[in-house]
């Protein structure tokens, strides 16, 4: 059903809710990517955004620079990503919690740097414009549906690797790190191939987006874009798989809702995350299924599976 | 460009670097001493030393005239520490048991509050304020000019540094912020009011802002943007001294500050690289920084 609705619906609506349907498909994918080690392995994350901007960075280098087909570069995104989420997780592995969270971000930062420096190769604080896409994805609504596709493709191999023995080892490291490794489980390897698979579907999403906007720039890694699919995953719901996509879609709705009304966007953003932190810290489907799905239970006099 | 490496530059380097490091020095230290004590990242730092200098801008334009930095430099920090009262008994209070994302995301929710109530208050466009007369003019240093002002900052940043040791080492609040570092829940079992300290050492924390902002508001433009510029400087120096340690924050301010005044002038495009370089170097190998202590 609802497939068939995000196929359907672009024939439907004009080019502005096309556009802004293909920026949310791609950042339903970032966000969930980034909820495999937010979520899943409870590692905090701040430099989500370097494996996004690594991602964007390679298909345009790629197929600007090197007239590269587009899919070298959208073979390279995840690749150069995961390269380069592989070392940085080997290093971040060896500090927890809060220096974890603060190593990811120096990391972030350092790469931001370099590319925002190196003219040469990046184009400095101009980025890369004009990022090419081939003919028959010229139309709005036929990069919407190439976006859809891959963002469906990455979901369903996400969903796949959470939902194997790896995937429940994962929530195993997170709900008792200590007891895990008791059972024989390797933490340690285990967050890194977990940080680097997200880092490569990351880089998926960068990849699209660069094509999508036909730019990347540095912002793409700067450390406030790390911030969006930490906010996404809290907004959706990080303890479930759809949680973070659903969080992207309200992210990018209340966005353009409230851009119409007031200039004053970050604000109202600022006040919904401090309400959500503060108040509903489960998101949106963990408040449908903690508060409304008992009531509806309850209603049916039934017990619900947690 | 090429430099004459004589002893006149590089004194005039180390003057430079010192200035620099004298702001950062004063920031991360509000930064570290709340995190020492709270636990908490307060990503919000960067945006009181934001509003330290808007509200300093703003009293210097309308009072005019000798006295008004004088003013500001009071009253601005005063009015910073008053709207870091508010936030932690609005926001902070209630995330001191808090898991460390939710204490990030809360304080990061701040920074986005902050940034656009001072679009609405003051405007996007980019203010200066100038030189106090008294500190107009330069010096000779090592045989090149170098700006009395600047002469004033490292000053203040020092007696600050001072100050800020007497009262952490001295006084009885300080002996008390010592302790709740350690162990604030044997603290609070000795009958001390736990509560009120964390709101007095992040009221203190956001005055030690809003002076920063104070103090850099005649050194350039005030605008947008330089809350989240501050905040990451003040980060590294913070992290790379050892969260929550107060001679840490004075140290890697002083490495910090060299690092920018002589990475600019040997390597312009890459003395911020090597600041944040720096940080993942000391995070690898010493997570908790050069001074400071192993989380627990």
């Amino acid at each position: 059903m609802v497939l068939l609705g995000l196929l359907v619906y672009p024939q439907l609506v004009s080019r502005y809710y096309i556009v802004l349907s293909t920026e949310v498909v791609i950042l339903a994918l970032l966000a969930t990517s980034y909820n495999l080690i937010f979520g899943y392995a409870g590692m905090v994350s701040f430099g989500h955004a370097a494996f996004f901007g690594l991602g964007a960075y390679a298909m345009a280098i790629l197929t600007k620079r090197y007239d590269s087909p587009m899919l070298v570069g959208l073979l390279a995104a995840p690749v150069v990503a995961a390269v380069f989420a592989f070392v940085i997780g080997w290093f971040c592995m060896r500090t927890i919690r809060l220096y974890f969270s603060l190593l990811s971000l120096a990391f972030a930062q350092l790469l931001w740097v370099i590319v925002f420096q190196w003219h040469t190769f990046t184009g400095g604080s101009d980025g890369i414009q004009g990022v090419p896409r081939p003919e028959v994805l010229a139309t709005y609504a036929s990069y919407y549906y190439f976006a859809l596709a891959a963002t469906i493709v990455c979901m369903l191999l996400m969903w796949f690797i959470v939902n194997s023995p790896f995937g429940w080892s994962l929530r195993a490291i997170r709900e008792n790190t200590q007891r895990s490794q008791f059972l024989g489980i390797n933490d340690r390897l285990h967050k890194i191939v977990a940080f680097t698979i997200a880092g490569a579907f990351a880089g998926v999403a960068g990849g699209l987006y660069s094509q999508f906007q036909k730019w990347a720039d540095p912002e793409l890694l700067f450390w406030t874009t790390s911030a969006n699919p930490v906010l996404m995953s809290i907004l959706g719901g990080m303890f479930s798989f759809v949680g973070p996509a659903i969080g992207a879609v309200v992210f990018v709705a209340l966005r353009e809702i409230i851009k119409v009304r007031t200039e004053y966007w970050p604000l109202v953003l600022g006040l919904v995350l401090l309400t959500l932190v503060l108040i509903v810290p489960g998101g949106i489907v963990g408040f449908v299924v903690d508060r409304v799905r008992p009531l509806l239970s309850a209603r049916k006099g039934q017990t619900s599976t947690p | 460009m090429s430099i004459t490496w004589d002893v006149g530059t590089v004194l005039l380097l180390v003057m430079a670097g010192l200035t620099r490091a004298a702001i950062l020095f004063i920031v991360a230290a509000g930064l570290t001493l709340v995190f020492g004590v709270l636990r908490v990242i307060n990503m919000a730092h960067g945006s009181l030393y934001m509003i330290g200098a808007f509200v300093a801008a703003s009293v210097i334009q309308k009072v005019g005239g000798t006295w008004s930095f004088w003013l500001a430099l009071v009253a601005a920090p005063l009015a910073v520490a008053a709207i870091g009262a508010i936030i932690e008994g609005v926001v902070l209070r209630r995330i001191y048991q808090a898991e460390h994302v939710v204490q990030l995301l809360a304080t990061y929710a701040l920074i986005l509050i902050f940034d656009d109530l001072v679009k609405m208050i003051w405007g996007a466009e980019y203010k200066s304020v100038s030189v106090p007369a008294s500190f107009v003019g330069s010096i000779a240093i090592g045989g090149r000019p170098f700006p009395i002002y600047n002469l004033f900052v490292t000053a203040w940043a020092m007696a600050l540094a001072g100050g800020l040791w007497f009262m952490i080492y001295r006084t009885g609040l300080g002996r008390l912020i010592r302790a709740a570092v350690d162990d604030a829940e044997t603290l609070e079992a000795l009958g001390v009011n736990i509560p009120r300290i964390f709101a007095a050492v992040f009221v203190i924390g956001a005055f030690l802002a809003g002076l920063g902002g104070v103090l850099v508001a005649p050194l350039g433009s005030i605008g947008l943007g330089m809350d989240v510029t501050i905040l990451i400087e003040a980060f590294v120096v913070a992290v790379i001294g050892g969260l929550g340690s107060f001679p840490g924050a004075l140290l890697g301010a002083g490495i910090i500050g060299m690092m920018f005044s002589f990475g600019i002038t040997v390597a312009p495009d890459m003395a911020m690289a090597f600041v944040f370089l720096a940080m993942v170097i000391v995070l690898i190998i010493r997570p908790w920084g050069l001074f400071g202590e192993p989380e627990r």
